[in-house]
């Protein structure tokens, strides 16, 4: 067993005839905290949906665990131990807040008997204690009953992370968890991540917070134009000239046309 | 209870259990119109398994028969029909509904186009305790895990896929749930008239269960049961006013006015009476924990 | 010979569901959701004719009589219906379009629009038999039972003139669709509304020109309707009307000449029928080539794409 939670090796993907992955291979470690940044449109967010089965790759292969599960289908992923937030808030407008965070723990109760139990109805139960412990947790246990559509948007940011934990995930994939975060929220998200890392869990990150990354992450991957143009440490990103290039060296128009001509 | 209250009563309960037939799969996002043609198939399995002339079970075996052959075939139809979406899922629930009446008409055995008298006989002792336990078991259905896995399914598919919900599964046993009761419903009318006739069954009656249902709301489990009495009650009390007053043009055109209202009530509550949010500021639910607000963590932008 | 006969009869009724057919078609091209009004114009249409003719209307009876003579009250007729439905239609659309674009946006979102016609159908079909009853209404038809026959086939003059009439309606249709600004226009919204809207389409003024369009179509498949069948009620929208839908998956939601196809071949399928396996079973082939067909090929005939996929 190798100490690599995740491997990718030779991942593709074109949408259309543009290749938006272009031959990416990395691996993270076991129990680290991998950041995985970029300028927009580098492809970061599509890694992450081909890793959860949104679409299926082109090319290459996934492992997780050791379990390679490039050709599962997305609603067993989350079971190998891999779950998710998302860039653009994806909570159910229309469930309370410990309800959005139950279906969380929805890939460990697929068993009959809990399907059918009563969640809702019994007001103290092992899962709703274990969903309302969670929000608890990540400090946002004030609200459990609320429909989250009118909580505000640091909150509703939260419970998505803690959405994504109670499924006991092994690889926490978390898109752009800071945006839109004010300093104090931040540092709190960060505090939180530490203690989940602490726990044993593996954090994938993309960012585009460079002091949050530097604070949280040791190590990083770095993506331009679908490709991996980087892989080390904090300290070692600044000092490479592809890297500087990738964020400075070029503007959007140029950016373009290089993704048209590949 | 006059018989004419218990005549009204009767009204009631049968759209309720119908309209929580439709409710199920409406709470994952699926629009069902072809609710006639699941009371149909319920109605004439249970005559026909009542009847001298058929299997001659007595009606609290037939009816529970009819539910398993209505639930055999909405599987069996889910397949195709849940595969299309929106406006495509409407459409195929409705030329389900004109199939099945369409056969029906032809069956000799079941009195073809002249209708089929049926047996046993159900009163209100029977319809009303049903109809609670009906409405028992879909509060009871909606708060399970499967229940909240449909309303994620109605907010937002793919991310319910990605939490591991099998979404496929969880709509077929709505869509078939909701046949089952529906064919409940339709056995019990057929069996309080003691006749039916697949002509009632017709486009206007699954017209007007989906809309009980649209009106009441989709987000909880309060909202057909809200939505079938609010429409069954309504027009009647209209038309009683409206003739006590001597007020004939109304009671005639009492319908009128519940078209305009539908209209109304969609520019005003377009989710619906009862939506998710105002069952919490009714007092936080049925038996949720009641916590005080606090917006101590501060806003973000 | 009979067979040959039952062809040309289903033509003819194919000729009433065109127009249905393509006014379905266009709503959900463009607007994206299943307009159930359109049943409820046309049988709205049908009877107004037929009050008209009768001289049966709440009221202005004398006044088109002292205009149109007894003779020429189905040109009255005509007048009535078409402009009753164009006002109508734009009440319609007040209330299932722009009052839920204003504000939510995407009206197709919560199925609202689907939900307000279902209303608006209520409305009309209790309207209409509060006004005039429950009961089929049986009119004369003005042109009286003129035919003409080659070999042993039989045509109706009225239903020729009528199915000629109808597909010239929805081929100069279709060419404004392509010639004309009021056409690109409308077939920017049906592509893209936002980017339509960015381009300087007046979404708000263009939508009430379909609806309008829309309601006069089926206006003018309902008066034919009374003038060739002679017998209408408050039902023959639900009954009727309908129908023409599968027609128009047939063809392929949002492709008018689709409709016009679909529509008479479904008319075609509805006779054979008849003919061949009686009148109480001939909705079973119809509604089932239906649920088939959006099973198996949704996209029907000539559709390219699937129109308002997960939408109402």
């Amino acid at each position: 067993m190798t100490d690599h939670l995740l491997e990718i090796t030779g991942m593709h993907k074109s949408f259309g005839g543009l290749k938006v992955i272009d031959d990416v291979s990395f691996n993270v470690r076991r129990s680290s905290r991998t950041a995985l940044i970029g300028p927009n449109g580098a492809g970061k967010t599509t890694i992450f949906n081909l890793l959860t089965g949104v679409y299926p790759i082109d090319a290459g292969t996934v492992i997780v665990g050791g379990q390679d599960i490039t050709d599962v289908p997305a609603q067993d992923r989350v079971t190998v131990g891999m779950s998710r937030s998302f860039q653009n808030i994806r909570l159910m407008p229309h469930l309370s807040t410990v309800e959005n965070v139950m279906l969380g723990q929805h890939a460990r109760a697929r068993n009959l008997g809990s399907l059918l139990f009563p969640l809702g109805m019994l007001p103290r139960n092992d899962w709703r204690t274990a969903a309302e412990e969670a929000l608890e947790r990540a400090g946002v246990g004030t609200y459990p009953g609320e429909v989250v559509a009118n909580l505000p948007y640091g909150v509703q940011k939260r419970i998505e992370v803690v959405r994504a934990l109670v499924s006991d995930p092994k690889l926490l994939l978390l898109d752009e968890p800071a945006a839109g975060l004010n300093k104090t929220e931040t540092l709190e998200l960060q505090a939180l991540l530490e203690k989940v890392s602490d726990q044993g869990v593996t954090i994938l990150v993309v960012e585009h917070d460079m002091q949050f990354v530097r604070d949280l992450c040791d190590h990083i991957v770095v993506l331009n134009f679908g490709r991996k143009i980087f892989e080390g440490t904090p300290e070692e990103v600044h000092q490479d000239p592809a890297v500087l290039e990738a964020y400075l060296g070029t503007d959007d128009d140029s950016a373009e046309e290089a993704a048209n001509a590949s | 209870m006059s018989g004419y209250m218990e005549a009204q009563l009767i009204i009631l309960c049968l759209s309720i259990i119908y309209a929580y037939g439709i409710f199920l799969p409406a709470a994952s996002g699926q629009l069902n119109l072809g609710a006639a043609g699941f009371i149909t198939l319920g109605a004439y399995a249970s005559a026909w398994f009542n009847a001298s002339a058929g299997a001659a079970l007595p009606m609290w075996l037939s009816i529970p028969i009819a539910m398993i052959f209505t639930g055999v075939i909405a599987i069996a139809i889910s397949f195709p029909i849940l595969r299309t979406r929106g406006v495509y899922m409407v459409l195929a629930t409705f030329a389900f509904a004109e199939v099945v009446s369409g056969i029906v008409i032809n069956l000799e055995f079941v009195g073809g186009a002249s209708g089929f008298p049926v047996d046993d006989h159900a009163d209100v002792t029977v319809i009303v305790p049903v109809t609670i336990a009906v409405i028992l078991f879909s509060f009871y259905f909606m708060s399970t895990r499967l229940g909240l896995a449909l309303r994620s399914i109605h907010d937002d598919e793919s991310v319910a896929t990605l939490f591991g919900v099998n979404v496929r599964t969880a709509k077929v046993v709505a869509f078939t749930v909701g046949a089952m009761l529906m064919s409940l419903g339709g056995s019990l009318y057929g069996h309080h008239y003691n006749y039916i006739e697949a002509q009632t069954f017709n486009v206007l009656l699954s017209i007007y269960i989906l809309l009980y249902v649209l009106m009441g709301g989709t987000q909880t489990a309060w909202g057909p049961l809200i939505g079938a009495a609010f429409f069954a009650i309504v027009p009647e009390t209209l038309r009683e006013i409206a003739e006590s007053a001597g007020l004939k043009w109304l009671a005639e055109g009492r319908f009128i006015l519940f078209g305009v209202f539908i209209v109304l009530l969609m520019v005003f509550r377009p989710e619906g009476v009862m939506t998710r949010t105002l069952q919490n500021r009714l007092g936080g639910g049925l038996f949720r924990r009641k916590k005080v607000l606090t917006d101590d963590t501060g806003g973000g932008s | 010979m009979l067979v040959i006969q039952q062809l040309v009869n289903g033509l003819m009724l194919g000729g009433v569901y065109v127009m249905v057919a393509v006014a379905f078609t266009l709503i959900i091209g463009m607007l994206n959701f299943l307009n159930f009004t359109i049943p409820a114009l046309f049988m709205f249409a049908a009877v107004l004719m037929h009050a008209t003719m009768m001289g049966q209307l709440p009221f202005g009876n004398d006044f088109i009589l002292s205009i149109f003579g007894m003779e020429y009250r189905w040109v009255a007729g005509i007048i009535v219906s078409l402009v009753v439905i164009a006002l109508v239609s734009l009440v319609i659309e007040r209330f299932t379009y722009r009052y839920m674009k204003a504000k939510y946006g995407d009206a197709t979102e919560h199925a609202l629009p689907l939900v307000s016609s279902l209303g608006f159908l209520i409305i009309f079909e209790h309207f209409v038999v509060s006004t005039w009853g429950s009961d089929p209404l049986t009119a004369v038809s003005p042109f009286g039972q003129g035919t003409f026959s080659i070999d042993t086939i039989i045509f109706s003059v009225p239903q020729i003139v009528s199915l000629l009439l109808s597909l010239i309606v929805v081929i100069m249709l279709s060419v404004m669709l392509k010639a004309t600004k009021l056409g690109r226009a409308l077939r920017a919204i049906a592509e893209r509304p936002d980017t339509a809207t960015l381009m300087g389409v007046e979404v708000g003024r263009i939508v009430p020109v379909v609806y309008v369009i829309t309601g006069l179509l089926c206006a003018v498949s309902g008066i034919l309707f009374t003038i060739n069948y002679a017998t209408v009620d408050a039902y023959v929208g639900d009954t009727v009307a309908t129908v023409a839908i599968a027609g128009m998956v047939l063809g392929g939601l949002g492709n008018v000449w689709g409709a016009i196809i679909g529509g008479l071949f479904i008319g075609m399928l509805e006779v054979m029928s008849i003919y061949i396996v009686g009148a109480e079973f001939a909705k079973v082939p119809i509604w089932g080539l239906l649920l088939l067909l959006l099973a198996f090929k949704p996209t029907g005939l000539f559709g390219h794409t699937l129109i308002g996929k997960g939408k109402f």
